[in-house]
Parts: structure tokens; sequence; C-alpha cells
């Protein structure tokens, strides 16, 4: 016989759980939100897929005429236009994610309000579909690699530390992004400047050393608590052996786990509600 | 043996009238207490509710609008999370308080079926194995692969209803979702919902305001009032109080107990006169010349599309014939707080006892319908100016007529 399945719920004992085994229960529904997600992007538009490819590419090649050619940023012994890629490709999915799940709660507020589920799937999905950007970016990195010839770093087997670390903190910042905007919809017109600034507060177009070396420390502090920075970094570091990782780097590090781990009990909090205030 | 399924206690909901802090401006303000929240913006939209149902058993939820029923089903589906209380349920549960949740008009009619079934909580497997089952019933073989934005409402229904037919809960907890459909789907589906609670010995709960269907499905029900259990009992013992309770004798009949929501156009209330009289009837007689007077409020201004409805049924439910704006053209203008006219000269109904429901309408959505909104009691009058009552003893309709020979 198979087992029996049993609800509580009791007003006044609140779970301390996050939940996370019913999660993998509903893996099926995080699966097929994310396939719809991606199914729906490009339906009906002309040029379809290839946009997922203009917005990287236009953005790299704004970066070379304004930092690499007009600024003439220094990048070491490395090309200019493989130097931002490898920071855009970092940044591609984080800047997605945090995009894309900030309404991702608001825009599912019809299934919220009739049906019951982990309502933590609806970020996570957009996480999922977030990836898609990612390796379409990453393709293009590879390309330009190719093409400059730039010898791969022996530090290569870091990489993966650093997508992994990438991913967790795009989600941090989208778990918290798709609650706050629940209860306050100013996220809404908040998230698409703070990702317009990201670009340019985080290491993508110009070395972390042009700061480190003219900032004072205090405020160096406050640039490294962006959680993409010791990221981009990082991703430099492991796939053109540029730049180091320094003690700054650790708090953005740090800052990337407490975001992931506060977000997920703010998450737990705001859902709790969510029906009742989406 | 039979075991419990779902058991409640004391489960209560709080809802806090217009507040929403939705902005942060408006959070600041609301921790200084001058203003908001006072205790009267309080609303208890259910209030200190027990009840057990044993497996097996299917149970009716009815009362009028407001009443509580949304919020119960939304409590025991989890959506929501009770104020104060507990309940338990054993065994899988599907809700059902919408058909074809989550659908997406842009992907195939075999896509959402993989959506819509995963969101309803089954998994892709289960799915797939039904996925033949669920494309018959629905008749919607030819246009798997067309997107649903291209299907008709009606098949789109039909597709919606299929998946959900198709679950397999050991608790299934419905909300009023059979009001939609074509009127031999609506049997099909009610024939299904059936199987599952009889043959199947499933536990239903069951809302709706159609005293036939849930008399047809259920063998118990619970009748609730301003958020609490006011009966639970045998189907039809509960059913005759709920229609008592429509019908108390009153000659201005309120028709929203309702506060919590924020509708946009809300009847307040409604009364018979006849025509040139300022006396409001409690009961109305063949034959006279009347006017039905229904009050209103309205956060909506001269609506050119307002569509307003009142429609007659017999005692079990059959419809006899309803009087809508559109049918002759006739445009409302309204405002905040208003009353609606609707005369109907020479009352063509006989003796007897019968219902009425009313609605309103624009641009095609429902702004607020009101089903058995109360009973009105007809008694034999002079219809024909023949100076007599016409001769028998059962409730339908009358009509002007002539004979001849020639």
């Amino acid at each position: 016989m198979k087992k029996r399945d049993r609800v509580k719920v009791d007003s006044e004992r609140s779970s301390i759980s996050l939940g996370l085994k019913e999660l993998v229960d509903y893996k099926d529904l995080f699966l097929i939100l994310a396939y719809r997600d991606f199914r729906v992007r490009y339906a009906q538009t002309y040029l379809g897929f290839v946009w997922a490819f203009m917005q990287p590419a236009i953005t790299l090649l704004i970066f070379i005429v304004v930092f690499g050619v007009a600024a003439k940023v220094d990048t070491k012994d490395v090309p200019y236009p493989v130097f931002a890629i490898v920071g855009m490709s970092a940044w591609s999915y984080f800047s997605f994610v945090m995009m894309q799940s900030g309404n991702s709660v608001i825009n599912a507020q019809s299934m919220i309000k009739k049906i019951y589920f982990p309502r933590l799937v609806i970020p996570l999905a957009k996480s999922l579909v977030g990836l898609v950007d990612f390796f379409i970016v990453f393709l293009m990195m590879i390309i330009v690699l190719i093409y400059y010839q730039q010898p791969i770093s022996g530090n290569i087997y870091y990489f993966p530390f650093f997508v992994f670390m990438n991913i967790v903190s795009a989600l941090a910042v989208g778990i918290w992004l798709s609650a706050l905007t629940v209860r306050y919809r100013d996220f809404q017109h908040i998230i698409p400047f703070a990702t317009q600034f990201g670009l340019y507060a985080t290491p993508i177009a110009y070395p972390s050393d042009a700061i480190v070396g003219s900032l004072d420390p205090f405020v160096l502090i406050i640039y490294y608590l962006n959680p993409m920075a010791g990221i981009v970094e990082g991703y430099r570091l492991s796939i053109l052996g540029l730049g180091e990782i320094n003690f700054y780097s650790y708090i953005s590090y740090g800052v990337v786990i407490m975001l992931f781990i506060s977000g997920m009990i703010y998450f737990k909090k705001v859902e709790r509600t969510m029906a009742d205030i989406v | 043996m039979t075991g419990t399924a779902i058991k409640v206690e004391g489960l209560s909901k709080k809802y806090y009238l217009g507040y929403n802090a939705v902005t942060i401006s408006e959070r600041i303000k609301s921790l200084f207490p001058s203003e908001k929240k006072n205790k009267r913006d309080e609303f208890w939209a259910l209030k200190d509710v027990s009840f057990e149902i044993k497996e097996g058993e299917a149970v009716g939820i009815i009362g009028r609008n407001g009443a509580g029923k949304s919020t119960l089903l939304k409590l025991l589906s989890r959506i929501t999370l009770p104020t104060t209380g507990r309940f338990e349920l054993n065994g899988r549960v599907s809700s059902l308080l919408e058909v074809g949740t989550g659908f997406h008009p842009e992907l195939s009619g075999q896509e959402n079926i993989y959506l819509n079934g995963t969101i309803l909580g089954m998994t892709r497997k289960e799915v797939k194995s039904k996925f033949d089952e669920i494309v018959e019933f629905a008749g919607v073989e030819k246009f798997l692969s067309t997107p649903v934005k291209h299907y008709s409402s009606g098949m789109t229904v039909r597709l919606a209803f299929s998946v959900a037919a198709h679950l397999e809960p050991e608790i299934l907890i419905v909300d009023e979702v059979l009001a939609v459909g074509d009127a031999e789907f609506q049997k099909k589906c009610l024939g299904k919902m059936d199987d599952v609670s009889k043959s199947d010995g499933k536990t239903v709960i069951f809302v709706s305001h159609d005293m036939t269907a849930i008399e047809n499905l259920c063998n118990r029900a619970i009748l609730l009032n301003k958020g609490s259990v006011i009966v639970h009992g045998d189907v039809h013992t509960t059913i005759r109080s709920y229609l008592s309770q429509v019908s108390r004798k009153s000659k201005v009949i309120s028709l929203n107990d309702d506060q919590s929501d924020n509708k946009d156009f809300l009847f307040k209330s409604i009364c018979f006169r006849e025509i040139g009289h300022n006396d409001l009837l409690e009961f109305l007689s063949s034959g006279l010349d009347i006017e039905i007077k229904i009050n209103y409020l309205s956060k909506i201004r001269d609506s050119p599309e307002l569509i307003v409805s009142i429609g007659f049924f017999t005692q079990n439910g059959t419809f006899l014939f309803a009087c809508r704006t559109d049918t002759i053209n006739r445009k409302l203008s309204i405002k905040e707080n208003g009353e609606l006219i609707c005369m109907i000269p020479n009352f063509p109904l006989r003796n007897g006892v019968y219902y009425f429901n009313i609605i309103a309408y624009s641009k095609g959505e429902v702004l607020d319908h009101i089903q058995t909104a109360g009973e009105i009691t007809v008694e034999g009058g002079d219809f024909y100016g023949t100076g007599k009552t016409p001769a028998g003893n059962r409730p339908g309709i009358l009509v002007q007529y002539d004979w001849a020979a020639h």
C-alpha cells in the first residue's frame, strides 16, 4: 500500500523548515514552468532566437567602442574584447535573473490565488531559463577566445566554482527581489535602474585594479558589497589568469552566501501571506 | 471502517479592509498609529469554524454571497493560511478553484495539458499515462499542436476541465467551476465527479449555488452564514434551511453581506412595488403591473456597456424568463449609489413560489452575480382581465393568447 499523504495546517505553529523536501516533490512543475517561459519568450517575434544573441553582442560592441577604443582601459596583454566578454558572461546571467524574477511572482498571481504549490518554484524557474542566456554568451565568449587565440589560464579548474557562485548569487538576488516586489511594488521601478547601475558598478568593462588602487578602503568595502564584483573577478582569474582574489573579493563572496540564506528566509515569510497581498 | 478525511477545528480568517501596504511610503505612513488599521477595519471572513468529514463523503458547502465559502476553500486548499485554528487533511488533495489555471495561450494544446496537469499536482509521468484519455474526453484530438489562443472558448474549457477530471485525488475540493462550458459538457463533468465520489469512495467538497447539482452530487452539506457554520447535516435538511434563509419574510431583500470584496459594482437590496404605489409588496399576484427596485453601489460611472438582468426560476431550478437591459436596447446610466427599476406590466407568473437571480455584466465580464437572490410568492390574479383567476395550481408562465374558429 502506498503511503498516505497527510497535510496539517495550524495557525499557532509556524514551520521552521524551508520546505526543501517539498520543492523536490514539485520538481516537475519547476521544469515545466521554465519550459513555458522559454517557449513563449520569443513567440511571434520576427527574429526569434536571434534576440538572445543581439543583446549581449550590442553591449559588447558599446564596451569595445567606449572603454576599449575611446577610454583605452589598460587590460595588460589581453585584447579588450576578450577582457570584456569574459566579464559579461558572468554578468548576463545575473542580470537576466535579476530582471525576470522581480515581477515573476506578480505575473503568476492568477496561479497563486487559485492553487497551492511552493511559491519558490516561480523565481527558481526563472533562474533555470536564464541558463539559456548564459549558455549563449558563453558560446560567444568561446568564439572570441578562439578568434584572438587567447591562451587559457592554468587556473581554469576554479572556473566551475565561480559558475556555481554566479548561479547562487543570481538566485539570492532573484529570490529577494521576487519577495520584495510582492510587498513593495516600488521594486518594479528600482530593478531596471539597479541592473543598469550594476553593469557599471561591477568590474565588467574595466579591471578592478583600477579601482583598488585609487579608492580608500571604506569606499572599496562598499564597492565589494556588490555580490557580482568578486565573481566577475573570479571568471577573469580562472579563464584569463588576470588579476587576483584580494581580501575585498572575499567580502563579495560572503555577501552572496548571506543574501542567499536571508533571501530564502525572507521569501518563506512573505510566502505565508502571498495569496492575500499579491 | 471509514476514517476521518478532513478535520477542521476553530478555523478563522481575518482580513483588513482596504489595508494593502503596497508602496514603501504607505508602509511608513501606516507605522504611525494615528490613522488606518482601526479595529473596525477588521473583517472576519470565517469565524471559528469546526467540522469533520469522513472518508468517502461528498459534502456540499452552501451559503449566500459573502458567507465565507470561498475563504473556506482557499484555506483548505492551502492557498492562504488561517488566522487562528487548525485543520488536517488525510489523503492526496486536489483543489479546483478554477479550470485551466496556468493555461498559456501561446502554448499548444498538448503543452498546456502537461503544464496544467503539473500545476494541479500531477507528475509528468502521471500526465503522460493519462494523456490519451484526457484528449479523448475533451475531444480536441485534431488541435493538439495548435496554440490554445486559436481555440474557441468552449474548447479551452473542455480541455481544461478534462485535465482536472483526470486527477486522482483522495480528497477533491471543487469550487463552482461547473458554471462554465456548455450544458452538455457540464453534465459530462457532473457525471465524472459523481463517479469519483460514489464509486471510488473518495471525499469531495463541492461549493455551488446550484442546489440541484448539490443535491445530486452530495450526501451531506454545510450551510455557512457570515463566516460561521449554521447547519451541518444531511443534504436535504441543509438545503431546506438555506432556502428558508433566502426566503426570510422581509419586504426588502438584502443581497450582499459581502464587505471584503473590493468589487466595482455591488447589488445591495431588492424590493417589489406596484407601479404607481409606494407600498412595498410581500408577494405578487398574476397580472399586477409591478416594478422591481434594485439598490446598488458602484465605483464605475456611466458604463455604456452595463447590462443588468433579473431572471425568474421555479423552485426546482427551471428557468422561466429574464428581463435583460440589452434585449430591449435599454442603456442605464449609473452613479455611485442609486437604484435601478425594472418594470413588468401584467406580471406573467402563475400562482406559486419562484426564485429570482440578478446579474450585472460590463464588457462581457460579470460585475456582480447573485444566484438565488431571493424567493417571491405569486398569488393567482386576473392576468387576462377577465375578472377571474386562471385555473390550475401549477407554477408556470402565463401568455396572452386568443382563439378563433373559422
